[in-house]
């Protein structure tokens, strides 16, 4: 039964926004850049899609929502409110419901595929340092973002970086023993190893791993590890990060699926020497080194990350990104997929499939 | 972000009012509901914190609508159906129908139509936008827990205060103080209670080489706050308990037990 028989003058109708154009889409609605009517502030629109849930609103909305509402911090993209649209009765549609939040005139993905768009060491190391930021303050919040990816990084024109989409976010408690969360998260080519055997009981470590693909990716200018399906992950991980086995991590043979694959044994851990052709600064090759430490035990956590040397070394963080002051046109990955016959961020059109060399994995 | 504390003119001149419905009658919607959701939220095993979130959304969402125009069982079904996800304790909407059935009439169930699942959900949707998806609820049990701990009174005793103060904050949720005040203030306000109800007086640990003896012992915990705001809320406490015959019949059908939510055994309070 479709019915608004009330009026709803809590929260108010998405028309005080004008739409401008499509931005991106994510697995639970699309995102609009809009602006303000009254104010003419810009603003991006994502719209919560209803209609065919079963169980009502859908709950990881409700993360998203609760989840921003509490946060507050520069590197975290900020939901200034919630809007409604009304749903038309002819089409026995419900209306849908948008999250308002600030606007940000890039994503990292898209400025990183851009080869006009070009960042310094210090540059990178302020970009790094406000991700990082970011990252621990969520993570002090006892919130883990579970979908870390270039793509969802977004860019200001002044050069701040903020983790956007929450929508695979929640909240963890230190208190709780072991979870049991779901491991179906984190976008492949980001998924640490633990998610990938299967482990249900994991914490913000998941997030670290995806941190040390995208620190690498300032230099690659793409995903290092694009693999096509989850044994092709794993098997793009050991060779790089080196054979995953009891010894680099233990307990690690507890894990649901460990035996289930058949991985590539006695591979050496290659991460330095393999990113050295692209990463020259040492630091910055042994935090990303770090960062993708197999063992999630063993891996750097965000507090220690941001002591690291690599941030408290010459050259220091920049206190501005130069090049994207100059830049006119929004930068996002979706924009992007659309103009280009070759996107190299979906899974599906890898052309990575089963290769046994590592030459290309980069 | 919008406050959800009103003054006690705001909440005599409630939407219900305007409506044509007695304060007498709005009360007894208010507990009546509160126990409804205890009593499906029990029967769903559903933790205290979500039962009470699925209160104070109930509190609040009918600060916003009368309870002529939306009926109190299915806007109580679609309070605790929300808490269920807001607290991370989500229940089928499918098993939600099954509890209601259970503890409701045929009669009563009528209310809910043809298809009481989709008419949950649709009102899911109207709670959401009332309560402008504020979904982060905070409870006064915490506090009285926080609160006791830093009580230095004998163990046996203040246990004991704890645990009464425990069963007035299960019994205030059928009240509308928390639209009245944060859930730390009917902490204290409800320890207070417990204490004098058990003739016992409380004080707090000293802290550090500046305690303050002239200060009430709540104050050390929520200076602002004079024995006044104090005594207000005990009076409410008691006023509901002297009109309410508790063991009586709720939405005119089921004798529900006595509220059965207990100071769980994990409360941190044995430790100390």
């Amino acid at each position: 039964m479709s019915k608004e028989p009330y009026n709803y003058p809590f929260i108010h109708d998405v028309g005080k926004y004008e739409k401008i154009t499509k931005i991106g889409h994510g697995t639970f609605g699309e995102v609009f850049k809009a602006r303000n009517r009254i104010s003419k502030e810009f603003v991006a629109l994502k719209r919560v899609l209803l209609g065919n849930e079963k169980e009502g609103f859908p709950i990881t909305s409700l993360r998203e929502i609760k989840i921003l509402r509490a946060l507050k911090h520069d590197n975290i993209v900020r939901l200034q409110e919630i809007c409604r649209s009304k749903g038309t009765p002819q089409s026995r549609k419900r209306g849908s419901i948008y999250l308002v939040f600030e606007f940000c005139a890039h994503d990292l993905a898209g400025l990183l595929q851009n080869p006009q768009v070009k960042f310094n060491l210090s540059e990178i190391k302020r970009m790094m340092k406000h991700l990082l930021s970011g990252l621990f303050y969520i993570h002090s919040n006892k919130v883990l973002h579970r979908d870390l990816k270039a793509a969802n990084v977004l860019v200001t024109r002044d050069g701040v970086l903020k983790l956007a989409d929450f929508g695979l976010a929640r909240v963890y408690s230190r208190k709780e023993k072991t979870h049991c969360f779901t491991n179906r998260v984190v976008t492949l080519w980001y998924r640490a190893p633990e998610l990938l055997l299967g482990c249900r009981d994991y914490g913000p470590a998941i997030d670290m791993w995806a941190i040390g693909c995208i620190m690498a990716e300032f230099w690659t200018r793409s995903a290092i590890m694009q693999g096509n399906s989850e044994t092709n992950q794993l098997t793009l991980i050991t060779q790089l990060c080196g054979s995953i086995t009891p010894e680099v991590y233990p307990d690690v043979d507890k894990l649901d699926l460990f035996k289930k694959f058949d991985l590539p044994a006695s591979q050496k851990r290659r991460v330095k020497e393999r990113l050295s052709h692209y990463v020259r600064d040492r630091h910055a090759l042994d935090l990303i080194d770090r960062c993708l430490t197999i063992d999630p035990a063993k891996r750097i956590d965000s507090d220690s990350a941001l002591n690291h040397d690599f941030f408290w070394s010459d050259p220091l963080p920049a206190s501005k990104i130069s090049c994207l002051s100059r830049l006119n046109v929004s930068m996002f990955e979706f924009l992007i997929d659309r103009k280009t016959t070759n996107p190299q961020h979906r899974p599906e059109q890898s052309q990575m499939s089963q290769q046994p060399g590592y030459d290309r994995v980069f | 972000m919008s406050s959800w504390y009103f003054c006690s003119n705001e909440i005599v001149n409630s939407p219900s009012r305007s409506d044509g419905i007695e304060i007498t009658a709005e009360c007894r919607y208010r507990r009546e509901g509160a126990r409804f959701i205890m009593d499906v939220g029990n029967r769903m095993n559903l933790r205290y914190e979500t039962v009470a979130t699925g209160i104070v959304f109930y509190h609040r969402f009918y600060m916003m609508h009368s309870f002529k125009t939306i009926n109190r069982l299915i806007g109580a079904a679609a309070c605790l159906y929300l808490a269920g996800k807001a607290e991370e304790t989500p229940k089928k909407c499918r098993d939600l129908v099954k509890a209601v059935r259970t503890i409701l009439s045929e009669r009563q169930m009528e209310a809910f139509g043809d298809d009481p699942k989709e008419e949950i959900i649709s009102h899911e949707r109207l709670l959401l936008q009332t309560i402008k998806f504020d979904l982060c609820v905070q409870h006064p049990y915490k506090y009285i827990v926080k609160f006791a701990k830093n009580l230095k009174d004998d163990r046996a005793q203040i246990e004991k205060v704890v645990q009464m103060a425990w069963n007035f904050v299960n019994d205030s949720l059928s009240t509308t103080l928390c639209l009245q005040w944060k859930p730390q203030v009917v902490a204290v306000s409800l320890l207070h209670l417990a204490a004098k109800l058990s003739k016992y007086n409380l004080s707090a640990a000293p802290d550090g080489p500046h305690y303050d003896h002239s200060k009430s012992w709540w104050q050390h915990f929520l200076p602002e706050i004079n024995s006044d705001v104090l005594e207000d809320i005990c009076l409410q406490m008691l006023d509901f308990y002297d009109k309410t015959d508790v063991g009586a019949s709720n939405y005119n059908m089921i004798s529900p037990p006595k509220i059965t939510m207990k100071v769980p055994q994990s409360i941190p309070y044995r430790t100390l």
